[in-house]
């Protein structure tokens, strides 16, 4: 796969911050760094992570937990009540919209995006499709269906009273997703 | 017909200040956002793709129901196939007892408030929570739904504040984000504890067994992920074949519904997905999935009729109700069949919930088309309208209605009557028992807006003393008055002479002719709209000439529908075809004939338009009148904010609904004074009627003309 383009990414960056969320694009060597600080700067000072070969390659645990963050790899489910901080990897990005897209069986990859107040999704740069069509296209391909698929577009909101837009209902009251660079 | 309960309701819907502002403003601005929303998206490309892909579905819909159950439960989910609300919802009371359910959370499924399911758990001791922030609101108020997607927004924030105070162990100011902070707690401890997650589908795909749900708030995906069981509920009209195909749908959805590029989370689940067993242990595995599918016997009707098939299409979105005159007054509330609103609601209601409730509601419609021209999937919504309403007055024929519509298909009876009305002008007027007698349409004598002057001498006596000096004519057309022209707008008509005459057309009268139908159709009433077509086609001999033009787009509109009054190939129908292939409107026509020219008097005066729903939305026309204009010399056009929104006339609507009608008609002349036009130009002689009578009653001295006297004023033809 190659690399996201500076073009494809600011487009995706731009239209994730227009539905509120927020950007950042790192290396492999930098991402356990970015994300602890992402964490820090929001003074969360408790997070679930949910594990994949790259975030375990990259060491995201031990940079969060050098920088003083209550980091729980495991028992997501309970400590995802309390944790302040949520953090996983995502399958694809959509740049059309901003999108973060899970494809996932794993359901601690959905508490971790889920149910803490600040969800970081990490995702390569290399999977981000440019448009919406382009990525049900995909999903068409596969063989068959994850048993879960999502997509993330910022974070959580509601109009329901007065019409107002309100950030933060259920689900994170604030959401970055963390563009990688493939080797 | 309006009953004394749906007219209270419609008042208490009126009273509420609330409702009224922040609906009011939703909606004013709601045309605007949706559009941008749908920046680089081709809307009407995706409209046929989505028709065509629901289309399939639901001609396929049995394949569609075994494909799914198939694939699904291949998946490790349970598929339950119910053939009615009642088998649903006992099977879903059953699962709850087997499992030892106490506590269900729920995000938004219309089909299981069709099932009462609410009611009938906590009836079982099992206490269901709905989720999504405005029902949440509702649930704690008692009340039901004002609209599809913003269920509260009858409840001010002052409002929200005391029923979480009352209601919850939290205390919160009358702050939006307080309210909302305070909200996620309380559902927070509920989405933890449940046992059961409830969730209504806004797609279902047979080729994988997937189901999709779109939320902004995320508890969709809470209720899809911490509860160990999880329930889908969902009718037979939510199936497509592929998976691709769901594209189409959430491309539309969060446009028209909430003027998103998408929303938030979009989720899709296949089968049984993994869910945390045990927190403690942090054993993991798959969850109990059920997929419990509505296929109840209205939902069969609906497809079974080829006139209301289409319903099928419908994704929910509530577009039609967003660009709704009438709802954007009224609200929800006022649909009342407790889950389905607006235009869309009348037709799920009388399918689904009941058929006494929406032969009443189905009256609020004003026949604009607006909901037509947003609607995701294309529904032909105002036709069904007109079905469903043609229907009731078959069935419960009403005697005031019956007795005006009688009174104008009978042609001595009825322009006798305007003689009189005439005669007794100062009675009329002065708004004294007279005007009963009238035929509907005309006397509408309703607050906030002055009667007409009927004329003394009718335009078919006026007439013969017209002198059409046209040297060497290109053609002859007979001219279609209808009632207005004829009766009130006299000098119009004569104008829409003068005019053809000018380009040199001779213009006929015949003397024969009826009331066009119109408000026979409107009202329902088929069989004196097919015998006032039958007196029209007799008297206007469309054989006999090379056009039939009208001034007004309702009367147009309505000859144009005679061909499909008859059966094909009978005398009658061609008959029609010809006078309705013949028929245009005066703007239309005369911009056809060439009469388009940079003339007029040079005199400065500002020129506003407004849009008839006939001309703009069933005939099509609204560029033609606006060269017209531009080119008359001495205009200066300007255009007003909502220039295609209804006056609130809708004939006979305004004197059955003066309440709803009446408002509808201020926005119209605020939206007018904004421009600081001297003239408003329209093409419709209701229209004319609702808005000069609205301007007259507030003293404001802005005219209100027809642009075929524009014409002739400014051309110096008079």
């Amino acid at each position: 796969m190659s690399n996201i383009t500076d073009e494809l990414y600011e487009r995706f960056k731009s239209n994730l911050e227009g539905a509120g969320g927020s950007c950042v694009r790192t290396s492999k060597a930098d991402l356990g760094k970015t994300v602890a600080g992402l964490f820090k700067e929001y003074g969360a000072d408790s997070a679930c992570l949910c594990e994949t070969p790259l975030i375990k390659e990259a060491g995201v645990c031990a940079a969060m937990q050098d920088a003083g963050i209550e980091t729980h790899t495991d028992h997501i489910r309970k400590y995802g009540e309390t944790a302040i901080g949520g953090c996983s990897q995502t399958a694809f990005g959509i740049a059309e919209l901003g999108t973060l897209v899970q494809a996932d069986t794993d359901v601690r990859a959905r508490e971790v995006a889920i149910m803490p107040d600040y969800y970081i999704g990490i995702v390569k740069g290399s999977t981000i499709i440019p448009t919406y069509d382009e990525m049900f296209f995909e999903i068409g391909k596969w063989k068959e269906m994850p048993a879960f698929v999502g997509f993330i577009t910022g974070p959580s909101r509601t109009a329901d009273i007065e019409c107002v837009a309100t950030i933060g209902v259920h689900g994170p009251l604030k959401l970055t997703a963390v563009v990688v660079d493939d080797e | 017909m309006a009953t004394e309960q749906l007219k209270q309701e419609i008042k208490e819907a009126l009273d509420n200040a609330t409702l009224g502002r922040t609906l009011g403003n939703f909606c004013r601005t709601y045309p605007g956002r949706r559009l941008t929303s749908y920046a680089g998206v081709d809307f009407e490309s995706n409209r046929e793709d989505l028709r065509s892909v629901k289309a399939e579905a639901a001609e396929h819909v049995d394949e569609m129901i075994e494909m799914f159950t198939k694939n699904c439960e291949a998946r490790g989910g349970h598929v339950f196939h119910s053939h009615s609300s009642k088998e649903a919802s006992d099977y879903i009371r059953n699962l709850c007892k087997e499992l030892g359910v106490k506590t269900v959370v729920k995000s938004k499924s219309m089909a299981s408030e069709e099932l009462h399911i609410n009611k009938l758990l906590g009836e079982d001791g099992v206490q269901c929570d709905e989720t999504d922030l405005g029902e949440f609101i509702i649930a704690l108020d008692g009340k039901t739904p004002v609209h599809m997607v913003m269920p509260a927004l009858y409840l001010n924030k002052e409002q929200v504040a005391d029923l979480f105070n009352d209601n919850t162990e939290y205390q919160s100011k009358p702050e939006i984000p307080e309210e909302v902070r305070v909200a996620r707690k309380v559902m927070r401890q509920k989405f933890l504890h449940a046992d059961m997650g409830m969730s209504g589908a806004n797609v279902a795909i047979a080729e994988t067994g997937t189901v999709f749900t779109m939320t902004n708030e995320g508890n969709g995906r809470m209720v899809g992920t911490l509860p160990k069981t999880h329930v889908y509920v969902f009718g037979i009209e939510k199936f497509l074949r592929r998976i691709e195909d769901a594209r189409f749908i959430f491309k539309a959805l969060p446009r028209n519904g909430c003027c998103q590029r998408i929303t938030s989370y979009i989720s899709m689940y296949t089968g049984a997905s993994e869910v945390t067993l045990d927190k403690e242990t942090d054993e993991r595995g798959p969850k109990n999935f059920y997929a419990v599918i509505l296929d109840d016997p209205g939902r069969r009707k609906i497809l079974e009729d080829p006139n209301f098939r289409q319903i099928f299409n419908c994704i929910r979105c509530g577009a039609c109700l967003d660009v709704c005159p009438a709802f954007a007054l009224v609200g929800g509330h006022v649909y009342g069949s407790k889950i389905y609103t607006g235009g869309i609601g009348t037709l799920l209601t009388n399918f689904l919930i009941s058929k006494e409730r929406a032969a009443q509601i189905q009256n609020i419609c004003l026949q604009c088309g607006r909901c037509k021209e947003v609607c995701a999937a294309g529904l032909e919504i105002p036709e069904m309208i007109m079905k469903i309403r043609e229907k009731d007055l078959q069935e419960s024929p009403d005697k005031v209605k019956k007795f005006a519509l009688d009174a104008v298909s009978d042609r001595k009876l009825f322009h006798s009557m305007l003689k009189i009305a005439s005669a007794a002008q100062g009675i009329v007027t002065k708004g004294q028992p007279m005007i009963r007698h009238l035929p509907m349409f005309l006397s509408g004598l309703t607050k906030g807006r002055s009667f007409p002057t009927i004329a003394t001498t009718a335009f078919r006596d006026i007439f013969p003393t017209i002198i059409q000096d046209v040297k060497e004519p290109k053609g002859k057309i007979a001219m279609f008055a209808g009632c207005l022209l004829d009766f009130v707008y006299t000098d119009l008509a004569r104008d829409v002479i003068l005019d053809l005459n000018s380009i040199g057309y001779i213009v006929d009268f015949p003397m024969g002719q009826a009331c066009c139908g119109c408000p026979a159709s409107t009202m329902g009433d088929t069989e004196n709209a097919i015998k006032e077509a039958e007196l029209n086609i007799e008297a206007m001999h469309a054989e006999d000439y090379d056009y039939i033009v009208s001034a007004c787009p309702s009367c147009t509109h309505q000859l144009r529908q005679y061909e499909t009054f008859f059966e094909e190939g009978t005398d009658m129908y061609k008959r029609a075809k010809e006078l309705s292939e013949k028929s245009y409107d005066f703007c239309k026509l005369f911009y056809m004939l060439g009469g388009l020219a940079d003339e007029g008097d040079g005199v400065p005066v500002k020129v506003t338009y407004h849009d008839s729903c006939h001309l703009k939305r069933s005939l099509g026309v609204f560029e033609e009148q606006r060269e017209l204009l531009k080119h008359t010399k001495g205009v200066e056009f300007v255009e007003m904010d909502d220039h295609d929104q209804c006056c609130g006339f809708g004939g006979s609507y305004s004197v059955l609904y003066p309440e709803i009608s009446a408002p509808i008609l201020e926005q119209k002349i605020e939206n007018v004074q904004a421009t600081g036009a001297d003239v408003v130009a329209v093409d419709c002689p209701g229209c004319m009627m609702q808005i000069r009578g609205g301007l007259d009653a507030r003293n404001i001295p802005v005219k209100v003309k027809h642009t075929a006297e524009i014409i002739a004023e400014k051309r110096g033809l008079v």
